[in-house]
């Protein structure tokens, strides 16, 4: 449980649903994000903390792309570290969430966009309520059959730039079904930013689990830890790593 | 916590760095000692640097913060005061602060009734604006752990130097058993250190040790766009 939640005796009460952006560099989270912040930011306060590897770049992006007043973007650094600030040490990120949940209260959404790092890195529940894992078209059709915990279970899985599909040999259908073969029924939806229903479903998806959120019906689910190892023959990308259940 | 016989897991838990208090993110001003040019075969040269005087001013001011969480009603003010004004440089008190604040969420989850803990506002009292140091928090939590003034100075002295250690396995290319090495090698001045912050026992006997490179090098860092440590 994040620190500044107030825990009765069943559901948080803390307002604001903290939402986490993770996925491989150049999958497009900065781009999923700034779509949100247009689509949405005239009907929810929201905030952005960003992780870069090596520079704010990524913040200096979403401030560029005017669509949230630029206090509201943060960049905190990960010590070159992008997966153990989202998961083994997320104070950096945590700091930062809390102190514009302050700053800026009451807000109704605080996005948090992982350092691009691999497939193996995804959030913490101790940082966030819910992830958005981002794959793209151009990272290839198979990707989504490797599996991984974050494909596997993050809260949505993105299949982003579908709209290049056709340019890079991939079918949008097919990856999306491997995906939610491997996803036991967990969401996945094929985006675009210029596909304004793919657009308007991933803004449906974000309004509810908020709603979720608020009412206590949502509980944060950690992914799970890296992905495991194959161990010879049927221990392929399925199940847990050594020892560590849920 | 305090009466339970965890002070020698408390020393050791402090100089983990895989500690989740956000130490991870921060180099010693490392980076920005690089940056600036200084050569990567001053390394050494840099931590021992540190341990005779920033590092040794932090951890008299962590004894300190130790024997004040110890007495009744505890009041970090005084130290916290102490310590802030023989920090010049405004980017060191926050880093400082900033770790400060990752280590007082872990207090807070380890024995958030304990005194030693729930007086921790009286160090931000003293100080508006600024959160309680890190040695205060690194005191305070010393206190709950049962630590000694020893193991409390050894363990800000030795975090110091790990930081760096660390910083520079991401910073400059190096063979990592080298630098546990180049670690060892700097055992005396850290002991030195440690029986010096030891006997420190009251705010003002805290030594007054900056060292205005590093606190320069530290504000040109605040000001950097493209940094992989925050401080």
């Amino acid at each position: 449980m994040p620190e500044n939640t107030v825990v009765t005796a069943g559901p948080s009460v803390r307002r604001t649903l903290r939402l986490g952006v993770a996925g491989p560099v150049g999958t497009g989270k900065s781009s999923l994000i700034a779509t949100l912040c247009r689509e949405l930011s005239g009907e929810l306060a929201m905030a952005v903390v960003t992780n870069d590897i090596y520079t704010d770049e990524d913040a200096r992006f979403l401030r560029s792309a005017g669509v949230l007043a630029e206090e509201r973007i943060r960049a905190v650094e990960t010590g070159a570290c992008p997966h153990t600030a989202i998961r083994d040490d997320v104070t950096a990120n945590l700091d930062a969430v809390e102190d514009m949940e302050e700053e800026f209260a009451p807000l109704d959404l605080v996005l948090v966009e992982s350092g691009g790092d691999n497939l193996t890195a995804t959030f913490s529940p101790a940082l966030i309520d819910a992830q958005i894992f981002c794959l793209d078209v151009a990272g290839g059709g198979d990707v989504a059959r490797k599996g991984g915990p974050g494909i596997g279970r993050a809260d949505l899985l993105i299949v982003n730039k579908s709209d290049l599909a056709p340019y890079v040999g991939v079918d949008v259908e097919r990856m999306v079904a491997d995906a939610e073969k491997a996803r036991d029924g967990r969401p996945v939806l094929a985006l675009s930013r210029t596909d304004e229903p793919s657009v308007k479903a991933l803004c449906d998806w974000v309004r509810e689990v908020i709603g979720a959120h608020r009412s206590g019906a949502h509980t944060p689910q950690d992914p799970g830890p890296m992905a495991p190892h194959a161990h010879g023959p049927g221990g392929e990308g399925h199940g847990h790593g050594h020892g560590h259940g849920h | 916590m305090s009466g339970t016989d965890t002070g020698a897991l408390g020393a050791l838990l402090l100089a983990d760095a895989r500690l989740p208090t956000g130490g991870h993110a921060h180099s010693a001003t490392l980076e920005a000692a690089l940056e600036a040019g200084m050569p990567e075969d001053r390394i050494a040269d840099y931590m021992r640097a540190r341990l005779a005087t920033v590092a040794r001013t932090e951890a008299a001011a962590a004894v300190v913060a130790l024997r004040a969480a110890g007495r009744p009603d505890p009041d970090y003010g005084p130290v916290q005061e102490a310590l802030a004004a023989r920090t010049p440089g405004r980017a060191l008190r926050e880093a400082s602060a900033s770790l400060g604040r990752g280590l007082a969420r872990l207090a807070r989850r380890v024995d958030a009734a304990h005194p030693a803990v729930c007086a921790l506002p009286t160090a931000q009292a003293a100080t508006p604006g600024l959160r309680p140091l890190r040695p205060v928090v690194l005191g305070a939590l010393g206190a709950v752990f049962g630590m000694t003034a020893e193991q409390t100075a050894r363990a800000v002295l030795y975090e110091d130097a790990q930081t760096v250690t660390a910083a520079a396995l991401k910073l400059r290319p190096g063979d990592p058993l080298t630098a546990v090495r180049r670690l060892l090698g700097l055992s005396a001045d850290i002991e030195g250190s440690v029986r010096a912050a030891a006997e420190t026992d009251a705010p003002h006997g805290i030594p007054a040790h900056s060292a205005p490179l590093i606190d320069r090098w530290a504000e040109a860092h605040a000001r950097e766009t493209r940094r992989l440590f925050v401080a």
